[in-house]
C-alpha cells in the first residue's frame, strides 16, 4: 500500500511536469473536439489521433492518449445529449433521459451532471484502479502461459458472446478477427501464412487499419447511403448550466451507484461500457422517488449511466495495464499504441517500467480535473463543433481516416486494404454483426497463439496443462460455462414447454 | 402490401443465406491455405499451421450455425430489413457510389498528384455523397484541409506524405 502510495506520487511527479501537463491538456481537448462529432466514437477518435502522436516520447505519447480516451469518452456525451445521436453503444442510455431533458430547456444541467458525473465517477474509478492493479499484477505475475492462454480464450468468448444482438455472429466475427491477426510472417518460425507474397501484409494487418476502416470509412459508406437524406434536429443550449439544488440532491446519489456498477463491469471481460450504463439506467429508474419522470428527461437517468460510462471506461484499463488484455474495440486500440512504442502491457510493465506506468495513472486523474474545467467552460465551441454540416464532416473524417492508413508504409495497398474493411464494416452495421469482437481478435490472437505454443512448449506437446493447471482449468470451465449455458437454458424451456 | 413485406422479407433471408455461404467459403479457403502450411513446430510439436487450421474451422462452423438458422427460423435478432424500422430511410446508390469513388479518385491520385490533390478530390467526392451541391465550395474548404494537414504532418511531425503536382508550390516538403 505504501508502495504503490510511493510509486503514484512519482507517477505525479512525471506528469505535472509542464511539458507533461500540456501533452495531457492536448489530448482532452482534441479527444474532446473528436469525440462531439456525431458518428465518432472512441475507438476511432484514438485511432485517427494515433499518428499525430508520431514525435512524442513513449511516456508524453501514452499521457496524451489517456487525455484522449478519456475526452472522447465526454465529448460524446455531448453529442448524445444535444443530438441524440450516440456515437457508440455505452452513450445510448445517456441519450434516453439527456436528449429528453435538452428538448425541454435542459439542455444545461443535462450536460453539467454529465461532466460533473464524470468527474466524480472517473476519479473514484482511477482510485480503484490505483488500488487495484498491484493486487492484480501480483496475482498475475504467478501466471504461466497456460494461464495466460486460458485468460485470453476467456476474454474472446466473453467479448464475442456477451456483446451484440447474437452470439452465433459475435463469434464468426470474432474467428473473422483471428484470421486477419494471422496475416503476415509467423514470429516462432518465420512461415508466411496468408500474406500471399504481399509485402503490405508480410508485416500483418495494422490493428488501426481495420479499426478505422470498420469505424470511418464502413461508418461513412452507411450513414451516406442510409441516413445523410434526413433532417436532424439539434436541440439549442438556452439558459443556464447551473444545476438547481434538487438537480444535485438527486444526481450525487446517481453517480455513486453507477460508479459501484461502472467499475467492476469493466474489470471483467464483458465489453467495457455498454451493459453498465444500461443496468444503471435500469436501476435508477427503479430507486428514483419520480419514477414517472423517466421518459420525459429525469436528471437521474444521465447522471448514472454517464457516471458508469467513464467508470467503466476506467475499469477496462485494468485488464489493459494488469494483463495486457483489451476487453473493448477502444481498449484494443489503446493496446496497439503502446505497441508502437515497442511496450506490451501485463504484470511486468510494472517492474520494468514502473516509472512510465505511474505516470500514466497519475495522468487519469489529471486527466479527470482537465476535463471538469475545460469543457464546461468550452460547451459553447462544442456546440458549434456540433453545427459542422455532415458533407463536411464525413469528407474531413475521411481525409483524416485515409492519412492514418496511407502514413503506415507511403503505400496504396493500405488504402485499398481500408477500402475493403470499409465494405466489411458497412456489411456488419446492415447485418448487425458487432465489431468489437473482430478488432479485440486481430489485436489479441497473435499474443493468445504465441502463449500457447509456449505453454505446449513448456509441457513438450502434451495439450493437458490446459487442463491440470488449476487457474487455466476454471478459467476453461467458465468459458465453457458462458458458452453453453444459454444453449442449456434453452433445451430445458423447450422441453418444460413441450 | 402483405405480399410485398412477404417478398422484402424472402430478399433478406436470402441474403442471410448467402452471408451464411459467404463465412462457410472464406473458412474453406482459409483451411485450404492453413493445411498446406508446414507443421513441424520445433519443441512444442505446435507448428505454424495449428492455429490457422484451428481459426479456419472455427470459421467453417460458425457459418455453418448461421446456415442452420437460416432454416431454423432464420437468424436470431436479425436486424430489421425495413429502413424505417431502423429510423433510415432506404438504400441511396448514389450516395454510397460517390463516397466509393473519392476513395477510389484518392488510391489513383495520391502517387501522383499528390496528398493534398488527391484529399481535395476525396472530400469533394464525399460531401456530394451525402448531398453537397456546391462543390466549388467543397473542393475549395477540401484544398485547404489537405494542405494544412500536409503542412502540418511534413513540417512539423517529419511524416513523408507525397507533394505530387504541387511540388513547385510546396518546394522541398514531402517526398
Amino acid at each position: 500500500m505504501i508502495e504503490t502510495f510511493g510509486a503514484l506520487l512519482d507517477g505525479f511527479g512525471i506528469a505535472l511536469t509542464p511539458l507533461n501537463l500540456l501533452w495531457g491538456l492536448v489530448g482532452v481537448t482534441l479527444g474532446t473536439f473528436v469525440g462531439v462529432l456525431p458518428g465518432v466514437g472512441p475507438a476511432l477518435t484514438v485511432a485517427m489521433l494515433m499518428p499525430i502522436t508520431a514525435k512524442l516520447d513513449p511516456t508524453g505519447a501514452l499521457i496524451m492518449f489517456a487525455g484522449i480516451y478519456y475526452g472522447a469518452m465526454y465529448g460524446g456525451s455531448t453529442t448524445t445529449i444535444l443530438l441524440n445521436t450516440p456515437g457508440e453503444s455505452a452513450s445510448i442510455a445517456t441519450g434516453l433521459e439527456g436528449n429528453q431533458m435538452a428538448k425541454n430547456g435542459r439542455a444545461g444541467p443535462a450536460l453539467a451532471t454529465a461532466a460533473i458525473g464524470s468527474f466524480v465517477a472517473g476519479s473514484i474509478a482511477t482510485v480503484m484502479l490505483t488500488l487495484l492493479a498491484p493486487v492484480v499484477v501480483e496475482i498475475a505475475l504467478k501466471f504461466g502461459p497456460a494461464e495466460y492462454f486460458a485468460l485470453m480464450v476467456f476474454a474472446f468468448v466473453t467479448v464475442a458472446a456477451v456483446l451484440g444482438q447474437s452470439t452465433t455472429r459475435g463469434l464468426t466475427m470474432l474467428f473473422l478477427g483471428l484470421l486477419f491477426g494471422l496475416v503476415g510472417i509467423d514470429e516462432q518460425t518465420g512461415q508466411q501464412r496468408f500474406a500471399f507474397g504481399v509485402p503490405e501484409l508480410l508485416d500483418g494487418i495494422d490493428v488501426v487499419v481495420l479499426a478505422v476502416g470498420l469505424f470511418a470509412v464502413g461508418e461513412a459508406l452507411y450513414v451516406a447511403a442510409y441516413s445523410s437524406r434526413q433532417r436532424e434536429e439539434m436541440e439549442r443550449l438556452s439558459g443556464s448550466l447551473m444545476m438547481s439544488k434538487e438537480d444535485w440532491r438527486r444526481s450525487w446519489p446517481a453517480w455513486l451507484r453507477a460508479t459501484a456498477v461502472g467499475f467492476p463491469f469493466g474489470t471483467i471481460p464483458a465489453g467495457g461500457a455498454e451493459i453498465p450504463t444500461f443496468l444503471s439506467y435500469a436501476m435508477e429508474r427503479k430507486l428514483s422517488k419520480k419514477p414517472e419522470e423517466f421518459g420525459h428527461g429525469a436528471i437521474e437517468g444521465v447522471a448514472g449511466p454517464e457516471a458508469a460510462n467513464n467508470a467503466a471506461a476506467t475499469g477496462v484499463l485494468v485488464p489493459l495495464l494488469t494483463l495486457g488484455i483489451p476487453t473493448s474495440a477502444t481498449a484494443a486500440i489503446l493496446l496497439a499504441a503502446f505497441q508502437n512504442y515497442g511496450i506490451q502491457p501485463g504484470p511486468l510493465l510494472f517492474q520494468t517500467q514502473a516509472s512510465l506506468v505511474w505516470a500514466l495513472i497519475a495522468s487519469l486523474y489529471v486527466g479527470n480535473v482537465l476535463l471538469l474545467v475545460l469543457n464546461l467552460p468550452l460547451i459553447g465551441l462544442w456546440v458549434q463543433v456540433l453545427k459542422i454540416p455532415k458533407p463536411l464532416l464525413y469528407g474531413a473524417i475521411l481525409v483524416f481516416a485515409t492519412l492514418g492508413a496511407y502514413s503506415l508504409h507511403q503505400s496504396v495497398v493500405d488504402l485499398v486494404t481500408l477500402y475493403v474493411f470499409g465494405l466489411l464494416g458497412f456489411g456488419m452495421r446492415r447485418w448487425g454483426f458487432p465489431v468489437a469482437p473482430a478488432v479485440i481478435g486481430l489485436i489479441l490472437g497473435p499474443l493468445a497463439e504465441s502463449q500457447m505454443r509456449r505453454a505446449l512448449s513448456i509441457s513438450q506437446g502434451d495439450p493437458s496443462v490446459f487442463i491440470t493447471h488449476p487457474i487455466s482449468a476454471a478459467l476453461f470451465l467458465l468459458t465453457a460455462i458462458i458458452l453453453l449455458a444459454p444453449l442449456v437454458a434453452r433445451a430445458m424451456r423447450r422441453r418444460r414447454g413441450g | 402490401m402483405t405480399h410485398g413485406l412477404a417478398a422484402a422479407s424472402r430478399r433478406g433471408a436470402l441474403v442471410d443465406l448467402i452471408l451464411s455461404l459467404g463465412v462457410m467459403g472464406l473458412g474453406i479457403a482459409a483451411a485450404v491455405v492453413a493445411l498446406s502450411l508446414p507443421s513441424a513446430g520445433g519443441y512444442s510439436r505446435i507448428g505454424p499451421n495449428v492455429m490457422p487450421v484451428a481459426v479456419s474451422f472455427g470459421l467453417i462452423l460458425f457459418g455453418g450455425l448461421l446456415l442452420y438458422e437460416c432454416f431454423t427460423g432464420g437468424w436470431r435478432a436479425r436486424t430489421p430489413d425495413d429502413p424505417a424500422e431502423r429510423g433510415e430511410h432506404g438504400f441511396v446508390a448514389s450516395a454510397f457510389g460517390w463516397v466509393s469513388a473519392g476513395l477510389f479518385a484518392q488510391m489513383a491520385l495520391i502517387n501522383t498528384a499528390g496528398f493534398v490533390l488527391a484529399a481535395a478530390v476525396l472530400f469533394a467526392c464525399v460531401a456530394r455523397g451525402f448531398g453537397s451541391g456546391r462543390w466549388l465550395r467543397d473542393s475549395a474548404i477540401g484544398l485547404l484541409l489537405g494542405l494544412g494537414v500536409f503542412l502540418f504532418f511534413v513540417r512539423f511531425l517529419n511524416v513523408n506524405l507525397p507533394a505530387g503536382w504541387l511540388r513547385p508550390i510546396l518546394g522541398g516538403a514531402g517526398l
